[in-house]
C-alpha cells in the first residue's frame, strides 16, 4: 500500500467539501475518482498533494504521514519530510502549468537539480530518456507555447516522473484533448501503473474511467463509495 | 555668437552630464534589485509590515520629488531626534532612490500578482522551496511583464534628473541656464533638448534590445 486515507474531511468555511473519507491506494494501481463537477474531486487530489491542508484525518503516502490527528488537531509534517513525501507524490495539473520560460529540458531538470538528487549529467540523461519514452524526442530545446496539448501534458508528466514518485496524480488529464492523444495518454498511464506507480485519477470523464479504472472512487454529497 | 555660446556650453554640459548620468545610474542599480523587495513586502501577509510599506509608497507616490529633495536636504536634519543633514549628493541619492523604489516596487506588485497561481503550486508540488520559486520561476515571468512599464519609468527618470538644479547641483539643463543667461540666447535650452533626446533614443533602443531577449516565449 502507497496510499492511506483515513477519516479526512476539508470544508471552506461552512461550506463542507468532503468528510470521513477513507481509502487506500497500491503499487502499481490505477484508480479513478470521478464525481459532478463541485463534488469535491480536485479538492481531495489537492489535499493529497498537500496544495491544500484538510482539516481532519490523516493521509499516509510510502509509509510516512504528511498529515495525522493528534489530540484531535491535525499536524502536519515538519518542513524537511514535507519535502521528501512531495517527492513521493506527483500530480499533472489540468492546465499542466508548465514554466513558460524554460523549454521542455529545463522544464523537466529544474526539480532534481534543485533537489540535487542526482549528478546534472544523470538527471540530464534521465530527462532525455523520459522524453523518448513519452514520444517527445527532438523537443528538448521547444518552449511550451510551441507544443500541443498532447505535447504539453506529456511534459507535465515527464516532468512528474523526473523525481521517481511512488504516486502520481492526475487532475481531468482527457479535458482537454482529442480522441487519438487520449488514447496516447491512456497508453503512457499504464504503462507507468506497469512499473509500479500507483495512478490516481480524477475525472468527470465516464468513458475513460470504464476504460482504465481497476478501482473506482465515486464522490457525492461529500461521501464517497467504491467499487 | 553660436561659437561663443557652443565653447561656452560643450564643456560645462560634459560636466553637467556627469552628474545627469550619475543619478540616472545610481538611481537605476539601486532602486531596481531594492523595489522587488519592497513589492514583496508590500504583498507581505503581515499586515503591519504591509501597511507600513503602503504608507511609504503613498507619501513617494503622493508628494512632488522636487518637494522630497527639499525635505532630505534642508528639512530632515531640523526633524526631533532622527534628524541628519546629508550632504547635497546624499540627499539627492537618498531622493531619488527612494522615489524610484517606490515606483518600480508598485510595478513589480502589479507583475508579482499578474503570475498565474499554477506556477507557484506547479513549483510547490515539485519541491522547490519559496526562495528558489521566486527566483526562477516567478521573477523571470515578472520582468517580462513590467518591462513596459518600467522602461517608461526609466525615460521619466532621464528628465527627473534636471530636478537637482533645486539643490544648486550642476546638471546639463543648469549648464544651459548658465549659458543662456551670459548671451541672452535660447538655443542651449535647444542644443540640451537635443542632447536630452540622444539619451532617450539609446534608452529606447536598449530597453526594445531587452525586451526582444524576453520574447523568446509567450
Amino acid at each position: 500500500m502507497v496510499l492511506a486515507v483515513e477519516n479526512l474531511s476539508k470544508s471552506f468555511g461552512k461550506n463542507l467539501v468532503f468528510s470521513n473519507v477513507s481509502f487506500s491506494v497500491n503499487k502499481g494501481e490505477i484508480v479513478c475518482i470521478r464525481g459532478k463537477s463541485g463534488e469535491g474531486k480536485t479538492t481531495l487530489l489537492r489535499c493529497l498533494t498537500g496544495l491544500e491542508t484538510a482539516d481532519k484525518g490523516s493521509i499516509k503516502i510510502n509509509n510516512m504521514y504528511l498529515c495525522k490527528e493528534e489530540d484531535n488537531r491535525i499536524q502536519y509534517a515538519q518542513k524537511e519530510k514535507l519535502q521528501a513525501i512531495r517527492q513521493e507524490i506527483g500530480l499533472v495539473f489540468q492546465s499542466f502549468n508548465l514554466f513558460p520560460h524554460m523549454n521542455v529540458l529545463e522544464n523537466l531538470m529544474e526539480a532534481p537539480l534543485f533537489l540535487k538528487n542526482d549528478s546534472y549529467d544523470n538527471i540530464r540523461k534521465r530527462a532525455e530518456e523520459l522524453l523518448n519514452r513519452l514520444e517527445l524526442e527532438g523537443k528538448e530545446s521547444s518552449y511550451p507555447y510551441q507544443l500541443s496539448g498532447g505535447q504539453k501534458q506529456r511534459v507535465a508528466i515527464a516532468r512528474a516522473c523526473m523525481l521517481n514518485p511512488s504516486i502520481l496524480c492526475f487532475d481531468e488529464p482527457t479535458s482537454a484533448l482529442d480522441e487519438q492523444t487520449r488514447d496516447q495518454i491512456s497508453k503512457i498511464i499504464r504503462d507507468l501503473a506497469s512499473r509500479g506507480i500507483a495512478i490516481i485519477i480524477v475525472t468527470h470523464d465516464n468513458a475513460f474511467v470504464d476504460e482504465i479504472a481497476q478501482r473506482i472512487i465515486t464522490m457525492k454529497d461529500g461521501k464517497i463509495t467504491i467499487e | 555668437m553660436e561659437a561663443k555660446v557652443l565653447k561656452m556650453l560643450v564643456p560645462m554640459a560634459l560636466e553637467g552630464l556627469k552628474a545627469t548620468l550619475g543619478v540616472f545610474a545610481v538611481t537605476l542599480i539601486v532602486s531596481l534589485p531594492l523595489s522587488v523587495v519592497v513589492a514583496k513586502l508590500r504583498l507581505s501577509k503581515n499586515k503591519v509590515i504591509s501597511k507600513i510599506i503602503g504608507i511609504y509608497i503613498y507619501i513617494m507616490r503622493g508628494t512632488p520629488l522636487l518637494l522630497q529633495l527639499m525635505f532630505i536636504f534642508f528639512g530632515y536634519y531640523q526633524v526631533p531626534y532622527i534628524g541628519y543633514a546629508f550632504s547635497r549628493e546624499q540627499a539627492i541619492f537618498i531622493a531619488f532612490v527612494l522615489n524610484y523604489t517606490a515606483y518600480f516596487a508598485e510595478i513589480f506588485r502589479g507583475g508579482i500578482n499578474s503570475i498565474d497561481v499554477g506556477q507557484y503550486e506547479a513549483a510547490m508540488v515539485l519541491g522547490l522551496s519559496k526562495t528558489h520559486t521566486f527566483m526562477k520561476i516567478i521573477l523571470p515571468q515578472v520582468i517580462k511583464t513590467v518591462l513596459p512599464s518600467v522602461g517608461n519609468e526609466v525615460i521619466t527618470l532621464v528628465k527627473d534628473t534636471s530636478l537637482i538644479y533645486i539643490l544648486g547641483a550642476s546638471d546639463i539643463l543648469k549648464a544651459a541656464r548658465a549659458v543662456s543667461n551670459v548671451y541672452a540666447a535660447f538655443t542651449p535650452y535647444i542644443y540640451i533638448g537635443v542632447v536630452y533626446l540622444i539619451i532617450t533614443a539609446v534608452l529606447t533602443r536598449m530597453l526594445d534590445k531587452i525586451e526582444s531577449k524576453y520574447n523568446y516565449y509567450r
